[in-house]
């Protein structure tokens, strides 16, 4: 199923291509090639407005995910049935504020690698609202991140490191 | 009666027309009949233009310089209230006017203008990147939407800014090379005013394929890939390889800038020619 891409900002230069091959990537090692999934990447505006009407804070963020199948348990993955169903849902990635996050020694495509990875464990029912919930979350972006940096031969260390 | 008539102002003359239509008389079409007015043009040519026909008095033309211009061409009072119009229009439309020269392009752009076409040309390591596209036909209809104002807002306040997002054509030759790269790109579709959080790519391609660089011509018989259905991950190497080139989504935003600013100007140009046109002086 469909991987859509799209870049609806100016503010960061993003190349297409590569970060199209980290996310198939990442959707081949989380076990969700067959579902449909969204990956729309904007500015720091854009991604205030939507965490304004959204999550009621006005304030642009790195990722925000809208899972299409809501209630899923933690690392549940959906069993839809109707081919309709086969869908994620959409991650935007704040491209603009994760480029002004990324330190210098960081790679900027490591860095939106290791978000789309938080985003897409948030559309497949991980939470990060408590400190159990966050445990879990952390190890399987720990352990997703592990395969695909020996697949892409890079060390990604999840997001969720430090949260709690 | 007719006493009371012949001391109305003319102003009232649509009135009196529906009483003379429902009891023609001679001394209301007397009252109604426009004042002769001489002219440079003998009368044979005139009445050789402006035909036979008899019109009901209100409806026929003041005749040729009735408005004592003495050019001789037709002037009828819609005439007038026509270019009364479209010099308001003209001054309205120059004072929300934009940019009264078009932007400049970033990235070092050199752009090239034939009425209503632009092309922007750009030279980089051996290559040669055109950027063409049109005006005509390129403002989308602003939204209808459904919703009403919200309280206080006025209906005027909500309109949205014109703005051309014109098909534009890439191409890409090489030193040397006999073809060229041609890419058709499109903005999207949406209208102008429509939901904020459109998820659009900000610019797509739509077709691609080889063109002779010296032949003027469409090879139709070239073989046109159509982006509909391809593969998304050569989608994006084109859209890559286009913003190596400096096409990409700043320049988009630009070009539309640049459009857009084009667009009104050729607008203001077209008003004033008909202006003058329907002047005709």
């Amino acid at each position: 199923m469909s991987l859509v891409l799209r870049d609806l900002q100016r503010a960061v230069p993003l190349r297409r291509a590569p970060l199209r091959g980290r996310l198939q990537a990442l959707r081949s090692v989380l076990g969700v090639r067959r579902f449909d999934l969204g990956v729309v990447c904007v500015d720091n505006e854009r991604m205030r407005r939507v965490n304004r009407r959204y999550r009621r804070k006005d304030v642009p963020t790195d990722v925000l995910a809208f899972p299409f199948h809501e209630n899923l348990k933690a690392g549940e993955i959906p069993q839809p049935e109707f081919p309709d169903d086969y869908n994620l849902g959409d991650i935007f990635l704040g491209v603009e504020y994760i480029f002004q996050q990324c330190k210098e020694d960081e790679d900027y495509y490591d860095i939106l690698t290791v978000t789309a990875t938080h985003g897409l464990c948030h559309l497949l029912g991980f939470t990060h609202s408590t400190e159990a919930e966050w445990q879990k979350m952390y190890q399987k972006e720990k352990q997703v991140l592990e395969e695909l940096s020996r697949r892409v031969g890079t060390r990604l260390q999840p997001l969720s490191r430090g949260l709690f | 009666m007719l006493q009371l008539l012949r001391s109305v102002p003319r102003a009232v003359g649509s009135a009196v027309a529906g009483l003379r239509a429902a009891a023609p008389s001679q001394p209301f079409r007397q009252l109604l009949q426009p004042a002769f007015r001489p002219c440079a043009r003998p009368f044979g040519l005139l009445s050789v233009r402006t035909g036979s026909v008899q019109l009901p008095g209100l409806l026929q033309p003041r005749g040729p310089c009735a408005c004592g211009c003495g050019c001789g061409r037709l002037h009828t009072e819609g005439d007038k209230a026509f270019v009364d119009f479209l010099s308001d229009e003209i001054k309205e439309e120059k004072k929300i006017q934009k940019y009264k020269s078009l932007p400049k392009m970033s990235g070092g752009w050199d752009l090239e203008v034939n009425g209503t076409e632009a092309k922007l040309v750009r030279k980089i390591a051996g290559e040669k990147i055109t950027v063409t596209f049109n005006i005509n036909n390129s403002i989308p209809p602003p939204y209808d939407g459904e919703e009403e104002p919200s309280q206080g807002q006025k209906v005027e306040e909500q309109e949205p800014e014109l703005t051309s997002t014109p098909n534009f054509v890439v191409e890409v030759i090489k030193d040397g090379s006999k073809k060229a790269l041609v890419l058709d790109c499109h903005y999207p579709e949406d209208e102008v005013g429509q939901e904020e959080e459109d998820q659009s790519d900000i610019f797509s391609i739509k077709e691609v394929s080889f063109q002779p660089t010296e032949e003027s011509d469409w090879k139709d018989t070239n073989y046109t890939l159509n982006t509909d259905s391809l593969d998304w991950a050569l989608y994006d190497h084109l859209m890559d390889f286009l913003a190596d080139r400096g096409v990409d989504n700043t320049f988009a935003d630009e070009l539309v800038e640049l459009s857009t600013a084009l667009e009104h100007r050729e607008y203001i140009t077209f008003l004033e020619d008909l202006k003058g046109f329907v002047k005709s002086q």
